[in-house]
Formats: structure tokens, sequence, C-alpha cells
């Protein structure tokens, strides 16, 4: 669908762009009404980009690198920016790399917030980015052989396994800290996220100095999967599995991504019930993180009482979907399950006891004396910093961001709520967790409206054709932020390429600032509050480089350290 | 393993005489199993009523419980983690992903469920197992309850077929109704739907089916299924026209 040249959203950025550049467009096309692909010249790309993001308002909201060459020889390159100023639309910053010479002009010096991407597209598809200075693998394990991409459609099967060469990391950790200092690492069996992770702190005495982290423990290869063994119509099913917090989340990007690229209208009782399921999800998640704060905070009574209040989430979950979680409600088209008079009767009496409950936790929580204390002034993200780096969810809305994919490009039934976007200036853990019980007030308040107001008519579409070679974005705003997935269609009912971005992969990059200059037992309740969620425990490694001596504690013991603050580990 | 060990792992739970220890490790799970063991080990559900405590290192435990399907950069952290544990331990594999990699069983990162890397002595079923199966594998797992799944296989006899639901109405209007209810109100409302009108079409006295129909469509109390009634009614109008 190329949209109506009546309702074409974003043409002054195009026009802005010509200006500023003359000659590096090469051409435009319209996805749907407010997606524009603009072909730029591969010299012009870094200058193309940083003009949108700095100058108008725009946010990098992902990147994909594309294998095209069966199609037109060339791998492609599309940096998707959020535009949030004068015209909300998405603007596609293309870029053509010849087959023999795999190189493009990073575009991390100028804007920073590409440097996660340009590090996974130099993994995945052996494109290198000249000039990005971060040299280190991103996804891939470190022992996975050299040259071999497997993204890319002529390098492997998705089913080939290398043979491990080595049983050790060897993954170098990044300090820039002027003084010497003490490593902590933590993890990867550990502590306070979705995914093992391996955290290394450099500290001087209590304060931590700097940080470093490597991720990407758990990559498994779903995108080669959702190219390879599935039907572009299973993948809803696989995208559910991305999370399992937030797996609904995906789902919907996923699909409206397939829907957007093929011109499928989803009817309206189907857009209203996804998002009802979508806010479902995010009383459950928010609630999963109130409880991680008194956790972490030491407030441990209130950890359990907000558990067991979330349990009432997961009933709502059931009676809606059939399941607590991994939904599966989606097809492309619209929704497996319609809700029925029983449902909903049932609904707004389980929201109506979480809303009191709730507020009472809340009210208590807060009135905690020591909580304050705690949550106060800790793991300040400032807000040039989230400016440079792209965060989203409440991570970049409590640094006094107003960014809401709800509320900047309304999707699903969120056309038919007034979506209020909350932010606080705080830029701390406190701003964090208070736009947190914000938003599952509103979540309720938009469930209600919803359900007393749902369209009628059909809640699925059968009605459309697999197109070949289409593209198309799609997105959500999950508990943690924006979910934005890339689809292209192939030409056997299956995808030619997925592109799905996780809301938390643009907040790890900042996690890193938002360690800096504070101390030790802080550090938990601080990636905490970026919402990644505890996930298993481990020991913690402290190599103290003054003394040349190394010591393991029990992360639990970090985490004792963290809600005690007495009898250091490090001592 | 070896004998001693068996013969100790028997005995483990006989007489540990105090709470069990369970270790977590995630070596690649989405995080929804994660999720559902939290739901199991805080109020409402509660498995430490049952003694069954959660414990921060592998050097503490008697049960190491594995979720995900193994990654190629967890696999030398959980087998560290399997090694760590004292004997006599036992190993659970919980979730679609541990017990065999599920959906993400021969990706290219991906070494299969846990029983690739480590013996499993007790599976743990479902994506993700709801708190209700993660006490009840645990119970197994203390040989506190008995394994309840038993398989038995159906052999046809010789008089035996499978009925035709709804013979009544035609195979076209039938396949119509139950397309129109799914797009309607999904795969398991619609089909509520759907048969409760085919059984107003196939009721004795075929000249009142007009009646019947006006009747279930006004008796219903819930609006959104009067709704989805009258839908069908046109598809029924439809086809006799």
């Amino acid at each position: 669908m190329t949209g109506s040249k009546d309702f074409r959203i974003g043409q002054i950025y195009i026009t802005a762009l010509n200006e500023k550049m003359p000659d590096a467009v090469l051409d435009t096309s319209w996805q749907t009404d407010n997606q524009v692909t603009v072909t730029v010249k591969l010299n012009s790309l870094p200058d193309a980009v940083a003009t949108l993001y700095y100058e108008h308002d725009g946010w990098l909201s992902t990147m994909v690198g594309n294998d095209e060459r069966p199609l037109n020889g060339n791998y492609g390159l599309y940096y998707v920016l959020s535009m949030e100023g004068a015209e909300k639309c998405h603007v596609i910053v293309h870029a053509e790399i010849p087959e023999d010479s795999p190189e493009f002009p990073s575009v991390t010096p100028k804007v920073p917030a590409a440097v996660w991407y340009e590090r996974e597209v130099r993994d995945m598809l052996g494109l290198q980015p000249i000039g990005l200075p971060d040299e280190r693998r991103l996804v891939l394990p470190d022992d996975w052989p050299e040259g071999l991409y497997p993204l890319r459609k002529d390098t492997m099967d998705y089913r080939f396994r290398p043979q491990p060469t080595t049983d050790n990391e060897t993954y170098k950790f990044v300090n820039d800290s002027k003084v010497e200092t003490t490593v902590v690492p933590l993890g990867p069996l550990h502590i306070t996220s979705d995914e093992p992770g391996h955290f290394r702190l450099f500290v001087d005495g209590e304060d931590i100095i700097d940080a470093d982290y490597r991720m990407f423990y758990v990559h498994r290869g779903m995108e080669k999967l959702a190219e390879t063994r599935m039907g572009y119509n299973e993948v809803t099913f696989l995208a559910d599995r991305v999370c399992g917090i937030c797996g609904y989340a995906h789902s919907v990007a996923y699909a409206s991504s397939v829907e957007n690229a093929l011109g499928i209208q989803v009817p309206a009782r189907g857009q209203a019930i996804r998002a009802i399921l979508l806010e479902t999800e995010r009383l459950h998640s928010h609630l999963l993180n109130l409880g991680l704060v008194c956790h972490f905070t030491g407030f441990d009574s209130g950890f359990m009482q907000f558990f067991r209040v979330r349990e009432k989430t997961m009933t709502l979950a059931e009676l809606l979907t059939g399941a607590r979680k991994t939904y599966a409600m989606n097809l492309i088209g619209g929704v497996r399950r319609d809700i029925l008079a029983e449902q909903r009767l049932t609904t707004l009496k389980l929201i109506g006891e979480l809303r009191g409950e709730v507020k009472r936790l809340v009210d208590m929580l807060l009135s905690t004396p020591n909580f304050g204390g705690r949550v106060n002034g800790i793991g300040r993200l400032d807000p040039k910093i989230a400016r440079d780096y792209s965060p989203v969810g409440p991570v970049v809305r409590g640094s006094g961001h107003r960014r809401d994919t709800r509320a900047d490009h309304p999707f699903a039934g969120y056309k038919l709520v007034d979506m209020p976007v909350h932010t606080q200036t705080g830029c701390d853990v406190l701003s964090r967790t208070l736009i947190r019980v914000e938003e599952f007030f509103d979540s309720i308040a938009i469930i209600e409206k919803l359900l007393s107001d749902t369209p009628t008519g059909p809640i699925l579409t059968e009605d459309f054709a697999y197109v070949p070679h289409k593209f198309a974005l799609g997105y959500t705003e999950a508990p943690r932020g924006e979910d934005m997935h890339w689809s292209m269609t192939g030409d056997n009912q299956k995808l030619y390429r997925w592109r799905c971005r996780a809301s938390t992969y643009n907040n790890w990059p900042v996690l890193r600032y938002m360690l800096r200059g504070n101390t030790i037992s802080d550090a938990p309740l601080i990636v905490g509050s970026i919402d990644p969620c505890y996930s298993c425990t481990d020991r913690v490694t402290i190599v103290d480089v003054k003394k040349a001596r190394a010591k393991t504690v029990s992360y639990k013991e970090m985490e004792r350290y963290c809600r005690e603050r007495s009898d250091s580990p490090l001592k | 393993m070896s004998n001693e060990v068996a013969a100790l792992k028997g005995r483990l739970l006989k007489s540990i005489g105090r709470s069990i220890y369970v270790y977590r490790v995630d070596c690649g799970g989405c995080n929804g199993c994660e999720i559902e063991i939290f739901a199991a080990i805080t109020p409402i559900f509660d498995v430490e009523r049952f003694g069954i405590k959660v414990v921060p290192s592998p050097r503490h435990a008697d049960i190491l419980l594995y979720t995900g399907a193994v990654t190629r950069a967890m696999r030398m952290p959980a087998i560290r983690s399997y090694e760590a544990a004292p004997d006599p331990k036992i190993v659970v594999s919980y979730g679609a992903c541990g017990c065999t990699g599920g959906i993400f069983h021969d990706l290219y990162c991906v070494w299969g469920g846990t029983d690739k890397i480590v013996p499993v002595d007790v599976y743990i079923p479902g994506c993700p197992p709801t708190p209700q199966a993660t006490i009840y594998g645990f119970a197994m797992a203390l040989g506190l309850l008995e394994q309840k799944l038993k398989e038995t296989t159906h052999v046809e006899g010789e008089d035996e077929s499978v009925p035709l639901i709804h013979p009544g109405v035609p195979y076209g209007l039938r396949v119509a109704l139950e397309r129109r209810a799914r797009r309607m109100a999904g795969y398991l409302q619609g089909r509520a739907c759907a048969e409760a009108f085919m059984g107003a079409l196939e009721a004795p006295e075929p000249a009142q089916v007009d009646m019947r129909i006006t009747q279930l469509i006004a008796k219903e109390e819930d609006p959104r299924r009067a709704e989805i009634f009258t839908q069908l009614k046109l598809v029924f109008t439809g086809m006799l026209a």
C-alpha cells in the first residue's frame, strides 16, 4: 500500500532532507500513510540520519540490515526514525551496500543511539561500519567462528551448529575511568535481568566509576527461524515467545507489521481487543516491577503484597485469553477470541478490586520512610544522554521526555481512547517507579473505556492475499517501552526478513551512565529500575585490583547488601 | 552416574529431614517460566509451605531447576552450575524449551533441551507451566505424588465409526455458519455460538425454524451473542435465497 497522495504524512521531512542535502535522496516510497522509506546515497547516510534525529525531533527506533542480494544484488540498511516533531510518523532512511564491498559509513559518531545496531549488523550480516569505535561482538557468542554470518542468505542452514572452540568467555570489557578501580563482575547466571547477562562494575571503594556488560547469552536465532522453518502466519506465535513478560506486545507488533505491509485492515473490534490485552499485560508487568522495587529496597513484605495482588491480573489474562502467559491470541488480520458479556463483567469486577488494592499498597510504599531515601536521586539518567541514546518507555519518560508510542503513533485500539502521557523530571529510580504507578491506573481506565464502548462487528478478517517482497513497520508500546518490528514478505508464504527489536534493547546502552556515580549497593536497584526482570541468581566475583586478590561472594550477598546496606562484602 | 550416587539420590528425599533447596538456572528462557516460578513462590500459591525454598547458589541446592532452551553461550555456565551442586542432586527441566528445546529446538545458537547437557530426572512441560503444574511437578520430584499421565491407545472396533455432527444441517451451510461465527467471535466462543444456532436449526418441525431463530435472538441476554446470532441468521437466509 503506498497511501493516497492526500494523506501522506512525512513529506516535510523529505523536503527538509532535499534542501539540506541536494542529490542525496534517490527515492521515496510510502508503506502506509505515515511510514515513508527514503533511499539515500550510502555516503550521505550518517548525515541524513543525524539531520532527522537532531533537527527534526527524530528518535532512533531500530535499524534493520537485510541481505537483498537475491533481489537486487545489494545489502540494504534501514534506519528507522520515529519522528515526534511537527508531523508524527516514521521515516526509514534506507541505503544500499554493494555486494563487493560490504561496508558502510558508521552513523554512531553522529548519533550514539546507533551503536548497538551497528555492532549487531556486523555480527549478523558481516557489514562493516567504518568509523564505529566499538570493535567487539554484540550478539553472537564469543566462540562463534569468524566470518560466519547467520543472516546472510547464502552462508548456512539455520540448523548449522559450529563445534564449540572454547569453554571460557573471551569478551573484553571497557573501563573508561581515569583512576584505578576494582572490578566487580556479576553473572551471567545472576541478578536483575530478563536474560542471563554478565556485568562488570568498576569500583573505587564503594563507588561505581564505570560499568560494562555482556548481553545476548540467550541469543537463539529467532529471526533466522522466522525466515526458514515458519510460515509468515505462524510467526505471531513465535513473537509471543520473544519475551515471557511482554510477549503479547511483540505479537501485536509483528502482526501489525505484516498487516501494514499487505494493507490489511483489521476490524475495529479486533483492534480494541488487542489494546485491552496489551493493557492487561501492562498491569501484570508493572505490578511485577513495583514488587521488585520493594524487594531491592529491603521492603520484602511490600514485595509479597504486590505479588499477591498481581495474581488477579494473571487470573484476568487467563479469563480473557485462556493462558496466564504466552497468550497466542493474534492472527494476521485479527484475534482468536472475543470478549462476551461474561468475560466483560468479570473483568470489570477484577480491575475494580485491583484499583483499590494497588492504591492502598502504593500509598503504603510511598509513605514508608526509608523507601524515599533509597530511590531519590539514585540511578540518574541525564535527559541529554537520554536524547542521544533513544531509550524508551518509563526510562525515557522518567527523564522528562514525552515519548509514548500509544500517543505518538496510535495503533490497535488506542485510536479510540484519549491517551495520557506521564513524565517526571527527577530522572531517578523514584521517577521511573512513579511513572509505572500512574500508568498502572491509566491501564485500568483504558480497559474500562474499551470494555464499555467496544466496537461491534467481526474480530478477524481473512480477506487478504499474500504479496511477495512487501515490507513495513509494526510497533507497540510494551510495558518497558516501544517494541519495533520490521517485516518483509518473501515469495514462499514465509518471511524474507523479520527484524524484531525489544524495548529493553534501547535501554541497555544508557544503563552504564545510570550506574556511574552510584554505590555498589544501589546497582541491583538501578538495573531493576529499567525493568529487565529478576530471573536468576548467581555469584559475584570481586577482584580488587589494588590488592591483587580475588574474592567471590554470592549474589544473595550483594542483594542483601542492597537491601540492608550494612556489612559491605568488599571489606 | 555411579550406582552409589543413584542410591544416594533415591534416599535423598526420604532422609533429608529439612526443606528442599532449589536453585534456578536460566539457560536461555524467555522469562515466561521464571515469572511463573515467581508466581509459585509468592503468596496465593506459596510453595514454601511445602518446604520448597529457592536458594541463591548451586552449592546449597538439592534440586536444580533448568529453564529455557540451552543456548550456545549458556552451555558452559549451565554445566558449571550443575557441577557446583553437591551430589546427590535432582535435576528438573522446566517448560517446553527446557524439556525439548521447544520452538527453538533446532536453531544454530541452541543446544536443545536441558537433557542434551545434563541428566534430567523430572520434566515439567508447559509454555509456561502454570503454578499448579509447577507444584505438581515438584511433588513428583519429591516422591510425594505418582505421575498421573498414563499412555493409552484406542483401537477402533469393528462397528465403530465417528458420527457426523449436525447431520440435519446441510454441509455447505454448516461450513458457512462456522466460518462466520469464527470471524465474529473466534474459535472458542464462535464455535459455542454456531452450536447453539445449529441446535435451533435442527430441532423438529422445520416449518418453525424462522420463529425458533427469532426466539433464540430475542431470549439472548448478552448483546454480543445476540449480534453474532443475527449475523448467523443473515448467513442462513442468504443461503436460502
